[in-house]
């Protein structure tokens, strides 16, 4: 936590956060909100700590437990060599897949609407995938637990 | 604002009722956590990735009605509930609503 004093800007978010501004100021500042990127990210950590703040909840008896096991070693080489082998898996099946349709004596046309069919699908989820990861540092939401 | 489940807050008085507002929010997980939450189904206990999910969904809820609330002129909302349904596999949906008035 840093002992500096908050700037101009900072003040003026935390007021903006807090509804606490007069309705001129809050529309000025929601002109430089749509402007002013540093100035989103702000108001985006101020409202990540409202809401966590709202949302946090006093420890549970198990809590401690939880986090134990998540520093664990052999719990956190366990995940990560189920993650890396199911992955590798799934992309090893993938591929075979599209190998063993080319390789295949399936229609031509078959084919194009199959791949037409993935390159579609795959363009779709880029598509999602860049969408949430622009909205995601902007989502006061992810850090909620319960 | 003040937010409360009662049909009054204690020792104010509601000088004006400004009308039901509401705030809806429908999240899912990635399937990542997903996966983990169908793999912890075969073991029991709690699905600590559902229960963030619906908690993320709940906040945000709130956040909306409180906005709309906010909106109209109000400084409170009572009679605040929560309910939910399911949109679709792995997603949550939390709706909240209230009566948004303003507090003398």
């Amino acid at each position: 936590m840093s002992e500096r004093a908050p700037t101009r800007d900072e003040l003026l978010a935390m007021a903006y956060v807090d509804d606490e501004l007069e309705r001129g100021a809050r529309e000025e500042f929601e002109r430089r909100l749509a402007a002013e990127p540093v100035l989103r990210r702000e108001v985006s950590a101020l409202r990540r700590l409202e809401v966590l703040a709202r949302s946090a909840a006093p420890p549970e008896i198990e809590d401690h437990e939880w986090a134990a096991l998540a520093r664990d070693p052999a719990q956190r080489g366990t995940l990560a060599a189920g993650w890396i082998l199911a992955v590798l898996g799934l992309c090893g099946l993938a591929g075979y897949g599209l190998y063993a349709l080319g390789a295949s004596v399936a229609p031509l046309v078959v084919k194009l609407f199959l791949g037409a069919f993935l390159l579609g699908g795959t363009a779709l989820f880029l598509a999602v995938l860049r969408a949430r990861l622009r909205i995601l540092p902007h989502d006061p939401y992810r850090d909620v637990q319960r | 604002m003040i937010l409360v489940s009662t049909e009054v807050v204690h020792g104010r008085t509601i000088t004006e009722t400004l009308g039901l507002v509401r705030g809806s929010a429908v999240r899912a997980q990635h399937v990542g956590r997903d996966v983990m939450a169908k793999l912890k189904n075969l073991v029991g206990g709690e699905l600590d990735e559902y229960t963030k999910l619906v908690a993320e969904a709940r906040e945000q809820a709130l956040d909306r009605m409180t906005a709309e609330a906010r909106a109209r002129g109000a400084n409170a909302v009572v009679g605040v509930r929560f309910t939910s349904s399911e949109v679709t596999d792995g997603a949550a949906e939390v709706l909240a609503y209230g009566t948004a008035v303003r507090l003398g």
